[in-house]
């Protein structure tokens, strides 16, 4: 017998996930993680969730992009310092045009990363103490215990209205 | 408008099940629309190798119309890939929550169609062994592309915008990858498992998705309307009649978003009817971009007015010898298809028994998408057909490997959006869940 229990809650209302998660947290019971098919305004206010900070991964690889594509104009029209139209060698207005495509470019690539590193996809091992039917119509929540608060916690999940599955 | 408003029934659990069936093993006409859309990019395929093969002589490009159909076709496509992005990205930022049903079909025809833009310059350029020419890096030949060339730009522009509308595509379609994972079996679930990334809805993983999608959104807005101003500068920068004039980045802009939405009801109403989308993509979603379109139709009716307003004003007599044969000249008849199919025939959608009924919105959505082609053809061969000197006049004819390449490029199109609504979910099942009122029993 296992000295540890993963035991979820799966709810089809998000308002009652969200109750139980709020009613976990004050528990003596670990909530591990929560499952959702979409993203839960009442869950995310149960579970007091700061503001991701994708966005600093974001600004990072904007300004990285518009350095950078300043840069990659005005180094290839000094290789050959040839007179266009009329324009100077390192003609800004141009260049800004590089400069701002460059932007989106990194700022899109660095949103990417950052929510790659924060939620810490991609990831294959983490399907384990999952049901598939979250991806779907139910909210789960997953929570651990000892082996001899098993009872305990499953009686917890039924008393919020959630069916009960009990993982290992 | 909301989902629930217009269809009180749907749950999570029936959402799913209407995208999940698209899914199932296709049928025989499906695999036989799919061969021929292939021949039809073999076709394309074999024209543009005998183009490699022979010289870029056999197109109808020559003096004084150099560029032809390919760039025609270069900005039609990069024109059709804008209105996704204006419904998956700017519509997001506005909460209109009708753009949720067609948001992902939207996103996927962007994809798509700067994909088959793409191949335009390649095809234009002839000699295409040599496209490397125009990436910089260091080479034996000390040569780097100048920056200040707006060919140069669009090198940047049309590489960024493919990037990020198809990191745009791929990132908002994770949660849907994991639910078909979810409910796959065999070899089709390890397929699935990778492309979900191992995705599970954890509350993190909406955390920071949600706001990645807005970012998304916000970079996106910009670099849609960027990168069809860069297109026209191509023709604005160019000190030809027609061509040099100040309002071309914003009247590009609106005709790209005109004609991409004219082509989102065009594959929008076959792909409700085929998959039974009725409850999710609701004749309201419909309205609604048909709506639109008769807004962007009046931005580009009065864009064709201002051009002859500011020839006028201008007294300059070459740019009002180029309007006037724009309209009476040789080409009038492109310039009347042009003027009737984009801003005469969508002004139909004011009258609500139209834009309510599918036949009118499907045939008016054809009728805008070639009054599209015929405003590109007019702009690009008009201009440079009859610019300064009488005695350089000349006219243009495209050949039949124009037209190859043309119907191909058409086919290569359909083929790879066949081939997705099959394969992935061509509908948001996360977005659309998002518009079900919160609260309710969704295993129903």
């Amino acid at each position: 017998m296992p000295a540890e229990h993963h035991v979820m809650g799966l709810f089809t209302e998000e308002s009652r996930a969200a109750a139980a998660a709020a009613k976990l947290r004050e528990s003596p019971w670990p909530l591990l993680k929560v499952h959702s098919p979409v993203p839960g305004h009442n869950l995310a206010q149960a579970l007091d969730s700061p503001k991701s900070r994708v966005g600093y991964f974001t600004l990072c690889g904007g300004i990285i992009g518009f350095i950078s594509g300043f840069a990659l104009a005005i180094f290839t029209a000094t290789r050959w310092s040839l007179i266009v139209s009329g324009k100077p060698v390192t003609a800004l207005i141009p260049f800004f045009i590089v400069g701002f495509e460059c932007t989106i470019l990194f700022a899109v690539i660095g949103n990417v990363i950052g929510m790659l590193t924060l939620t810490g996809l991609p990831r294959y091992d983490n399907l384990r103490y999952y049901d598939p039917r979250c991806s779907g119509s139910h909210f789960g929540i997953l929570a651990s215990c000892r082996a001899d608060g098993l009872d305990g916690l499953t009686d917890f999940f039924k008393e919020q209205g959630a069916e009960v599955k009990v993982f290992d | 408008m909301t989902i629930d408003s217009a269809s009180p029934k749907l749950t999570y659990a029936n959402i799913d099940q209407t995208v999940l069936d698209t899914l199932r093993p296709a049928t025989r006409p499906y695999w036989i629309t799919v061969a021929l859309l292939f021949l039809g990019v073999l076709l394309g395929a074999a024209c543009w190798l005998y183009q490699i093969f022979i010289g870029i002589g056999v197109g109808g490009q020559n003096n004084p119309v150099a560029w032809g159909t390919y760039l025609i076709n270069f900005v039609f496509w990069v024109g059709i890939a804008h209105s996704g992005t204006l419904i998956s990205a700017i519509l997001h930022l506005f909460r209109a929550g009708w753009r949720n049903p067609i948001a992902r079909a939207a996103e996927t025809m962007t994809v798509f169609a700067v994909c088959t833009a793409g191949l335009f310059p390649f095809i234009h350029l002839g000699r295409v062994w040599v496209v490397y020419y125009m990436l910089p890096f260091p080479n034996q030949r000390g040569l780097w592309p100048n920056f200040l060339s707006p060919l140069m730009f669009d090198v940047i522009a049309i590489s960024t915008y493919l990037i990020v509308s198809s990191l745009f595509w791929y990132t908002g379609m994770l949660p849907d990858l994991a639910t078909v994972r979810d409910r796959a079996g065999g070899f089709r679930k390890k397929i699935f498992t990778i492309l979900s990334l191992g995705w599970t809805g954890e509350h993190e993983h909406w955390r920071h998705f949600s706001r990645t999608y807005l970012f998304f959104a916000a970079l996106a807005t910009p670099l849609v309307i960027s990168v069809h101003s860069v297109v026209s500068w191509d023709f604005a920068l160019g000190i030809v009649p027609g061509w040099h004039t100040t309002i071309f980045a914003p009247y590009f802009v609106a005709g790209a978003i005109h004609s991409g939405l004219a082509m989102v009801l065009t594959l929008m109403i076959p792909l409700r009817k085929i998959f039974h989308y009725e409850k999710i993509i609701t004749l309201s979603v419909l309205e609604n971009v048909a709506k639109t379109i008769v807004f962007t139709g009046l931005i580009v009716g009065f864009a064709y007015g201002t051009e002859y307003f500011m020839a006028w004003y201008s007294h300059n007599i070459v740019e009002l010898e180029t309007f006037r044969w724009r309209a009476l000249g040789d080409y009038r008849i492109p310039f009347w298809i042009m003027v009737t199919c984009n801003t005469v025939i969508p002004l139909l959608f004011f009258f609500q028994k139209i834009r309510t009924t599918v036949f009118w919105l499907f045939g008016i959505s054809i009728v805008v998408n070639i009054g599209m082609w015929f405003e590109r053809f007019v702009i690009i061969i008009g201009s440079v057909a009859h610019d300064f000197i009488p005695h350089a006049w000349g006219l243009y004819r495209p050949t039949a490997v124009e037209f190859g390449i043309m119907l191909g490029s058409f086919c290569l199109f359909f083929f790879l959006f066949v081939l997705f609504v099959k394969h992935l979910p061509s509908v948001s099942m996360t977005e659309i869940k998002e518009t079900v009122s919160a609260g309710e029993n969704h295993a129903g």
